[in-house]
């Protein structure tokens, strides 16, 4: 039974448990679905890296070190950990259509080329029937 | 039978098991594969690896302060 993730927030620091739980269940050959929508789109559109820099403002006087932390032990960038996740595992990356449609984005294609395709919630409730639903 | 050895040392949690699945699927069975890391993480992650795919962890051990995982691949299907 798969893992299926609904990736909801925008900033930075929720991107990291993204890859790594994407990496992660690849790494056990447990199949992940992910479910792009809300502010998380934003990382996702072409070149939406860049998008992808905010921190939460509580946690500001922290942020310092853990960047810092981050960068001392190499650590891959969320968008290196779920490519890595799609190269060894079944990892699918939908994006929601309610939030493409505000963006105005009517294909894939304008989209990040690591997104899978544009679906509607309720395929991603069925597909994922059963298994695990993580929402970050 | 080979051995092969797989540095990943310097590579943060997951990589050294992502590390590790690429060797593996270059493997056979009766391949012994050797995963060096310096995350601590390899110790139970290694065993969890292990578990989920059949493969036999033959032992770990640290030697100033890299992990070492010795792993015999053995559920490998359709490879002798």
């Amino acid at each position: 039974m798969g893992l299926n993730i609904i990736m909801f927030s925008g900033t930075a620091d929720k991107f990291i448990p993204l890859g790594v739980i994407s990496q992660t269940a690849a790494n056990l050959g447990i199949p992940v679905s992910i479910f792009v929508t809300g502010w998380a789109l934003a990382g996702f559109l072409k070149d939406g890296q860049k998008n992808v820099n905010r921190m939460p403002s509580e946690f500001a006087d922290m942020v310092p070190m853990l960047q810092k932390g981050l960068q001392d032990i190499k650590a891959p960038s969320w968008y290196e950990m779920l490519k890595s996740a799609k190269e060894i595992g079944s990892v699918k990356i939908y994006a929601c259509s309610l939030m493409t449609e505000v963006y105005k984005i009517k294909t894939k294609e304008q989209l990040d080329g690591i997104v899978d395709d544009i679906v509607g919630a309720a395929s991603f409730m069925q597909q994922s029937g059963g298994g695990q639903i993580i929402f970050i | 039978m080979a051995t092969i050895i797989v540095d990943s040392r310097g590579t943060a949690c997951p990589g050294p098991i992502t590390d590790l699945i690429r060797a593996y699927r270059k493997a056979a069975n009766g391949d012994l594969i050797e995963l060096l890391a310096t995350d601590v993480g390899i110790k139970s992650d290694a065993k969890a690896w292990c578990e989920r795919t059949r493969n036999e962890l033959v032992g770990i051990t640290e030697d100033a302060g890299t992990y070492k995982a010795v792993i015999r691949i053995v559920s490998k299907r359709g490879m002798a």
